[in-house]
């Protein structure tokens, strides 16, 4: 059934500043609408961030018009949309998702509309589906998907059944450890194993992204240019932007190796350890970044920082949990994380196949650093912006990366 | 001459199944109950305990070698298969016991050497003479003793070789285990017929099956490693086809201790072994618990095939052997060591031989999430002697005589096992401070209402009455976000009533409290009725269900439709 514009208009307007998913103020205006087989329409807006939001609409047997997640006969006609032939019985949303709305239909398939539209293809549809094209057996491949020529609209995975994220798991661990209070490699729960095999993961996830998408040279000056950039939106102490810059700058007289297309958000939170081992998920990159500059090569071990990081914050985390102020677990924490990175690392330059991809072993500290410093910095002026109380963590690990320096 | 005892009539079901939905517990005759007082178990004293194991809840006890034998591997060393070691008793004994077993509606079943006999067997004795004699080919002789390289030594700890060179023959023999048992040639006929006929004798006695030791290793082929050879699975098809044609109601137990994906192998197309041990599930328990996590448990499961239609996998905790870490990666074998074999005089071989308390640092509540994985995971459970009441080891006993100490009946002298001078006893009694008799025994915790032992058999108890979908319902994972949290549904329709039973089953694997929310959509409207208590919980919705978990804590609900 067709829905007048002008209730379209006003519904948009009302409800999509509301909406976790939508990034912008207010809707500026509605850039396309498509009716879907006479119950569902597909409405694109623009918000005044300057980006591209999608909402499905439809109306219930009630007859109120409605956002399609919200109704179960709704929702399987969106699932219709990328899997014709399946059917389900139960539909339930997928917990709280900030970019996007994910439904399990069955306990069986997750449904993730994307919400935030990138000017051409969904880079993690992109990425996932070439490397599950080429065999790579940890991303979870798609079963279906929604798209036309120049946007995806959703897509549709195996929910992977008795699966952790890696956060979880990482939390599982510091719990253990902060109860025994014995070194991180004795605790029972060593997370040290689960990282060494999560490292060759990421190895060999390189090694994929390298055979599914161009190696070419790496754009130093311009890399430089963006941490540089970062450097000055964000107001760290003052004694430390210099030595910052110093780091940054040492980048550039060292052989950084090869770039290519990478993961660009990499962290525990990005992964799940599953029956048949780790998966590597959500390649859309820092969604605050554009997706031109997400596409952008890099170098991997961008990522290998990303997780690094991803270390420190699951320990420092965990010792907030427990509330506790103690010397004793502090250093509990700080070991558990060199302890737990050792691991990652060991297993990941431990494959060999990735040396080629790497910059020479000498140099190589000299670019994970200068990654891990940018890292830190986005995320003091993240902490800063949303939750001034975390904002130790991310400046503690600047300093530190700093007297290493 | 007295008149003839009128015999006892026995009281089993005539189901060709049974094993599928039993509860099994594993005795040494030679630790159980002694009744002669001569300072080793026997089927008299056994037979004197049948009422306790009856009240325990055991539908099949699984004996371990009671064949004659000079005891260099706890009987697994036989020397003539149709004689019972005389400190245990005689055929007339056995005969009695499995009457007073079936008449208490118990089966039983014996562990069954076939691969290799005690050098004292006279099969040996003569084979050895020369190379001419009549058994000179019923076993495997060999001038070299250098080929076959590639099949692994499995007794590492005392074993150099699988080949020893006996000096009357002059010629090296195969052995697989210790070099006092040599490996039968089933290349022979005759050796394969002979077997046959210590199967027929057995059955024929009223035993109602065998647990077949050490299965894998039944030939010996060129460029293999002598494991789960096609040879072999032909020889155990034969076997079966014998007894499915002249004994109803029996079954046969491989020990295959092989990948899942080897195992399934023994059970053929059904028409092979009606059971096997699941090896590797056991490890993984006690590494889940360890790390707190339940990835361990779900990915030897994940890796876990079907089984044929009337087969059923044998699991259990702790048994008489050491807790055998053969199936398992390097890593998470030094994992174990590192967790579970503090003190080196813990491992054994591939292994570690304790009991199951000291394993899981006699936490209770730990010991008792096992048992409910254990009753819950698919599989029959087998239990061992002892861990009913949460007895010890002795690890300063040689090979594995630690975790096959006498059984604790009270706390008078040798435990209520016997009254023989102490210094007699086959394997002196407990006498720890923690797990010592005058601690753990029978007696007293038949006494205490509260005690594990009462636990124990509410548990079985309650398994029993929904035997079938434990034993032969389908198993889903439900997901849960939480790590340490393992859940799962059982489900099971009974094909001629129509009537389906559901159990949800949540465990926590975590020394913590834990939330849980089960992601069950697809079981929206049923109402879960924890099945202990009875105590109705809120009816799952569309929405994650929730549920908070006590530290080691586990639940056990009945999923039923929602009444009027």
């Amino acid at each position: 059934m067709m829905i007048e514009r002008e209730l379209l208009e006003r519904y948009v307007a009302a409800e999509l500043p509301g909406q976790r998913w939508f990034g912008a103020n207010a809707v500026t205006g509605i850039e396309a609408v498509q009716e879907i087989e006479g119950k569902l329409t597909q409405v694109i807006v623009r918000g005044d961030d300057g980006s591209r939001y999608q909402t499905v609409l439809g109306v219930r047997d009630d007859g109120l018009l409605v956002d399609a997640t919200t109704d179960h006969d709704l929702a399987l006609s969106l699932l219709h949309q990328a899997m014709p032939d399946e059917d389900a019985a139960k539909v339930r949303p997928l917990g709280v998702e900030q970019s996007n709305t994910s439904l399990v239909f069955d306990e069986r398939l997750v449904f993730k509309l994307f919400r935030r539209l990138p000017d051409g293809r969904n880079p993690d549809v992109e990425v996932t589906s070439a490397l599950a094209d080429l065999g790579f057996e940890h991303v979870i491949a798609p079963l279906g998907t929604w798209r036309d020529d120049d946007a995806d609209f959703a897509i549709v995975n195996e929910l992977l059944l008795s699966s952790t994220d890696g956060w979880q798991l990482a939390m599982t661990s510091l719990r253990d450890l902060y109860d025994r209070r014995c070194p991180p490699e004795e605790a029972p729960a060593d997370f040290g194993f689960e990282a060494e095999r999560l490292g060759r993961v990421t190895a060999q996830l390189h090694e994929a992204l390298s055979e599914a998408f161009p190696v070419g040279d790496a754009d130093v000056d311009s890399w430089i240019d963006d941490m540089e950039a970062q450097l000055e939106r964000v107001s760290l102490p003052d004694d430390l932007a210099p030595a910052a810059r110093a780091v940054y700058e040492a980048v550039r007289s060292v052989d950084v190796g090869p770039a290519f297309r990478i993961h660009g958000d990499y962290h525990l939170g990005q992964t799940l350890l599953t029956d048949l081992g780790w998966y590597v998920l959500d390649f859309e990159g820092e969604p605050a970044r554009p997706v031109a500059e997400r596409r952008r090569p890099s170098s991997p071990l961008r990522d290998v920082a990303g997780m690094v990081r991803s270390f420190h914050y699951a320990a420092e985390a965990a010792l907030r949990q427990v509330g506790s102020e103690d010397e004793e677990d502090r250093r509990l924490a700080g070991a558990w994380e060199r302890h737990v990175a050792e691991r990652f690392l060991a297993g990941y330059e431990g494959y060999e196949p990735l040396e080629r991809l790497l910059p020479p072993t000498e140099t190589r500290p000299v670019v994970q650093r200068a990654f891990e410093l940018d890292k830190a910095v986005y995320e003091v002026g993240y902490e800063t912006a949303h939750r001034p109380d975390w904002v130790g963590i991310p400046l503690a690990a600047v300093r530190r990366l700093l007297a290493e320096a | 001459m007295s008149p003839r005892r009128k015999p006892k009539p026995p009281r089993l079901d005539d189901n060709p199944r049974w094993f599928q939905t039993s509860m099994f517990y594993e005795v040494l005759v030679r630790g159980y109950h002694d009744s002669d007082n001569d300072g080793t178990g026997d089927f008299r004293g056994l037979t004197e305990k049948l009422d306790y194991i009856q009240w325990l809840g055991v539908d099949c006890i699984w004996l371990v070698p009671f064949y004659s034998s000079p005891l260099r591997d706890g009987g697994y060393d036989i020397s003539d298969y149709f004689n019972v070691l005389p400190e245990y008793g005689t055929i007339g004994d056995v005969a009695q016991f499995l009457e007073e077993a079936h008449h208490r509606s118990i089966r039983v079943i014996a562990d069954l050497v076939v691969n290799h006999t005690s050098d004292q067997h006279p099969w040996f004795q003569e084979s050895r003479q020369n190379r001419t004699n009549p058994k000179a080919d019923w076993y495997v002789w060999d001038d070299d003793g250098t080929k076959w390289s590639e099949a692994r030594i499995i007794f590492l700890d005392t074993e150099p070789s699988n080949w020893t060179w006996d000096p009357m023959r002059e010629q090296f023999f195969w052995h697989r285990f210790f070099s006092h048992q040599p490996d039968l040639n089933f290349d022979n006929p005759d050796v394969q017929d002979a077997m046959l006929d210590v199967l027929r004798f057995w059955l024929d006695l009223g035993l109602d099956g065998f647990r077949l030791d050490a299965v894998p290793y039944l030939y010996e082929r060129d460029g293999t490693n002598g494991e789960n050879l096609k040879e072999t699975h032909e020889f155990l098809k034969r076997l079966r086809a014998e007894i499915d044609a002249g004994y109803p109601n029996k079954v046969l137990l491989a020990e295959a201790n092989q990948w899942p994906a080897d195992v399934v192998e023994y059970f053929g197309d059904g028409d092979e072994c009606h059971m096997c041990f699941h090896f590797p599930v056991m490890p993984r328990m006690f590494m889940a618990a360890r790390r707190e996590q339940r990835t361990p448990i779900t990915e030897i499961l994940a890796q876990t095939p079907d089984i044929p239609d009337g087969c059923q996998w044998g699991i259990f905790l702790r048994n008489h052997d050491e807790l055998t870490l053969e199936m398992v990666t390097d890593d998470e074998r030094d994992y174990m060591y590192g967790e579970y074999a503090k003190d080196p005089r813990m491992k054994l071989n591939l292994g570690i031989r304790r009991r199951l308390f000291p394993l899981l640092d006699n936490n209770e509540r730990l010991v008792e999430l096992f048992h409910g994985m254990l009753f819950s995971l698919p599989g029959s459970p087998i239990l061992y002697y002892g861990d009913e009441i949460g007895m010890g080891d002795n690890i300063y006993l040689g090979d594995r005589d630690g975790v096959r100490t006498p059984m604790q009946w009270t706390p008078d002298r040798n435990a209520g096992f016997s009254r023989a001078d102490f210094e007699r006893l086959y394997l002196p009694v407990l006498m720890d401070p923690v797990y010592g008799y005058q601690v753990v025994n029978v007696e007293s915790q038949l006494r205490d209402s509260s005690s594990f032992l009462h636990w124990l058999q509410r548990m079985i108890e309650v398994r029993k009455q929904h035997a079938q979908v434990f034993g032969l319902g389908s198993f889903d994972i439900i997901h849960c976000e939480n790590p340490s949290v393992l859940a799962f549904v059982r489900q099971y329709t009974d094909p001629e009533t129509g009537e389906r039973d559901m159990v949800l089953c949540a465990n926590n694997l975590s020394r913590f409290a834990q939330p849980a929310e089960l992601m069950m959509s697809t079981y929206d409207g049923l109402v879960p009725h924890e099945l202990l208590g009875r105590v109705t919980f809120p009816r799952i919705g569309e929405l994650p269900y929730f549920i908070t978990l006590p530290p080691h804590g586990f639940f056990w609900f009945q999923l039923v439709e929602d009444g009027p």
